[in-house]
Parts: C-alpha cells; sequence; structure tokens
C-alpha cells in the first residue's frame, strides 16, 4: 500500500497544481490525515536535530497553491498545497483561508529542489499553558509566563475538555485562578487568541 | 501544599511509563511563543526533534513537582534521547532532551485517552516538529508511552 506521504511526493513530482494522485485520497482534516497515515519508516533524523520535513514561520506571500513563508530563523521556506494537504485555522479549511501574516507550522515531504510538499498545514495554531487571571462575557484572561493573553470563545468551535470526560461546549466550569491548556489560533499581530479546546485536569 | 512521596526507584528505570504528552514552542518563534527561550539546555528549537523533560536538575524538580502526583522519573539531562511512542495511533519519535517541563503537578491526575487507551499526568512535552510526527498538532494531548532510546 503506498503511504500518503508516497502519494504526495509523487504528486508533487508528477505536475505541480493539478494533482490528480493526491486528489484521489481526498483532503482530509489533521486527524483523519494522521489516522491514514501508513506506518512511518524508521528514523531519519537525528534526535535534538533539526527536521527537514518540517517547517514554521509565517506568510509572506501566495502564488497560486505555493506558500512563501519566512521562517522565525530568517529561513526561507516554500511550502506547496495540493488537494491532499490538511489545513487547519481553528478546525479544518480550505485553501484559500490561508493569508499572508499567518503563523504556521507545516508538516510534509522535502522535495530535492527544497520545496516542501505538504502533508499538514496548522495556521496560527497556539497550544498555551497559564493560569486563568479573569473571565469576562466570553474572553478568559490567562497568564501565560507573565503576559496575558485574551482567549476568546468562539461561538460552535470551543470546546473544554475535562480530563477524560469529553468535550463539551459548556465552559463555564473553569474558573479564575485554575492552571488550563488552551489550543487554538492566533490573530496575528495581537495577543488575542480563538480557543478550539481548553483543557482542564478537573 | 502536602507532596506525596515518590515511588523509589523511579518508575522509568523499571520499564516504559505511561503518561500525557502535549507539545510548546521554543526558540524563535511568532505570536505568543515569541517571548519563549531557547529552554534550559539553551538549545531548543519549535523546528528540532526535542523535548522537556521534568526531571533534568534540582531546579527543574523543584518547578514541576511530578512526585506530588505519585510519579517518580529519572534525573536525565541535556541531550539524553527518549522514544516517544503514540498510544492512539502507534507511531513513535526519538528525541533528546532541551528543556525542563512539562509543569506536571498542575495537572495532576489528569487523564487523556483516545477510545478505551489512556494515561494519566502530564510527563512530557514535544517540540511541534517531534509532536507532529506521531499525531497532529490540533489534538494538542495525547496519552503516550514513554522509553529510553
Amino acid at each position: 500500500m503506498r503511504s500518503r506521504r508516497d502519494v504526495l511526493r509523487s504528486a508533487v513530482l508528477g505536475g505541480g497544481a493539478s494533482v490528480v494522485a493526491a486528489t484521489a485520497m481526498g483532503s482530509l482534516g489533521p486527524e483523519a490525515a494522521f489516522a491514514a497515515t501508513a506506518p512511518a519508516p524508521a528514523q531519519k533524523v537525528e534526535p535534538g536535530a533539526p527536521d527537514p520535513d518540517f517547517a514554521e514561520g509565517r506568510i509572506r506571500s501566495i502564488k497560486e497553491n505555493t506558500l512563501l513563508v519566512l521562517g522565525s530563523n530568517l529561513v526561507f521556506h516554500t511550502i506547496r498545497v495540493v488537494d491532499g494537504t490538511s489545513l487547519w485555522k481553528l478546525g479544518p479549511v480550505a485553501f484559500d483561508q490561508a493569508k499572508p501574516g499567518d503563523g504556521l507550522y507545516a508538516r510534509g515531504v522535502r522535495m530535492p529542489d527544497g520545496m516542501l510538499a505538504a502533508e499538514s498545514v496548522w495556521l496560527n495554531i497556539v497550544n498555551i499553558k497559564g493560569h486563568i487571571k479573569n473571565i469576562t462575557g466570553q474572553t478568559l484572561h490567562l497568564d501565560h509566563n507573565g503576559h496575558e493573553v485574551l482567549c476568546h470563545v468562539v461561538a460552535g468551535k470551543s470546546v473544554a475538555i475535562h480530563s477524560e470526560s469529553p468535550p463539551t461546549e459548556d465552559l463555564s466550569m473553569l474558573k479564575v485562578s485554575q492552571h488550563v491548556q488552551i489550543l487554538g489560533a492566533w490573530r496575528p499581530d495581537t495577543n488575542e487568541v480563538d480557543i478550539a479546546t481548553v483543557f482542564s485536569p478537573h | 501544599m502536602a507532596r506525596s512521596t515518590a515511588p523509589d526507584p523511579p518508575a522509568d528505570l523499571l520499564g516504559p511509563v505511561q503518561g500525557e504528552v502535549s507539545w510548546f514552542c521554543c526558540g524563535t518563534a511568532w505570536g505568543p511563543c515569541s517571548s519563549t527561550g531557547k529552554g534550559a539546555c539553551g538549545t531548543c528549537n519549535s523546528g528540532n526533534l526535542q523535548h522537556a523533560w521534568p526531571n533534568t536538575s534540582d531546579a527543574c524538580w523543584a518547578i514541576t513537582r511530578p512526585d506530588s502526583c505519585g510519579v517518580g522519573l529519572s534525573r536525565r539531562t541535556c541531550g539524553f534521547r527518549h522514544r516517544i511512542t503514540a498510544l492512539c495511533s502507534g507511531s513513535s519519535v526519538v528525541t533528546a532532551i532541551a528543556d525542563c517541563g512539562p509543569q506536571t503537578d498542575l495537572f495532576c491526575g489528569e487523564r487523556s485517552c483516545c477510545g478505551a487507551t489512556c494515561a494519566s499526568n502530564r510527563l512530557i512535552d514535544l517540540t511541534p516538529a517531534a509532536y507532529s510526527q506521531i499525531a497532529s498538532l490540533s489534538s494538542g494531548l495525547r496519552p503516550a508511552e514513554i522509553s529510553t532510546a
């Protein structure tokens, strides 16, 4: 069986934007994409070293199906999005939701020319821990390493997970001063985040 | 706050341990991560295959206190390698210690599951590059097995 990574590689080598092979697998959400991944081969990257099949940074420009990304370490990445690429921005989204200025993490297959054929792209995703300083309306004020982050509840999107309980859209159990982890989407160039999931130990 | 006594010897000396795994950013970064540094080892980068471990030093242990959750973990220092296997997918990655964390005591008793497979207490944090090898970043938290590599 060909792995999803094999399909991505052949799709990109086979012809850029009109990617028939990847389309056959469908465009998947990130969770489904990982569930569909075949067992990975032996690890090729030395532990502790940079992973060449991973990229992070902010989108400088978008041309057709290609993202030009400036890494935080000032290294440029060219990231190709194909029909089989899963994109996340507070949830699974289509490619047109990617905007210049968005931060991202991407995983895929690094091609011989240096381009990254993307398997998954997570736009503006953050995963931060902190104490809830205050709760006002639909906003949690989070103290994250001494910096306040305003975390907004988004109707229909935000859920809380209290330990092993199933996700709930009822966030009323969250209390001031408790410690939480917030997975969400950063609003670029602000200290604000839209909440996808609040992980609470209780 | 009363602290419970850690098991003796540490659980991870006897074999693999199971616990929760999450991800964190470090090094140069965008957004709320931009204020994060290079970690306790001075080498941490989001794009590297690295992890944070709760017992890298006395000072680290004093912050993370997994013993308050009844978990004993061995002292392991910068560069030490662990294999982390996601219990949901069976995928694994080998990473090197680059930071102190997670703050296990603040999430004491927390339990995450995929189906009937569960694990309790936060024992390790991976960089985004490492976590995304075994699970989607959007999952945020997963049960995992941790062993020496």
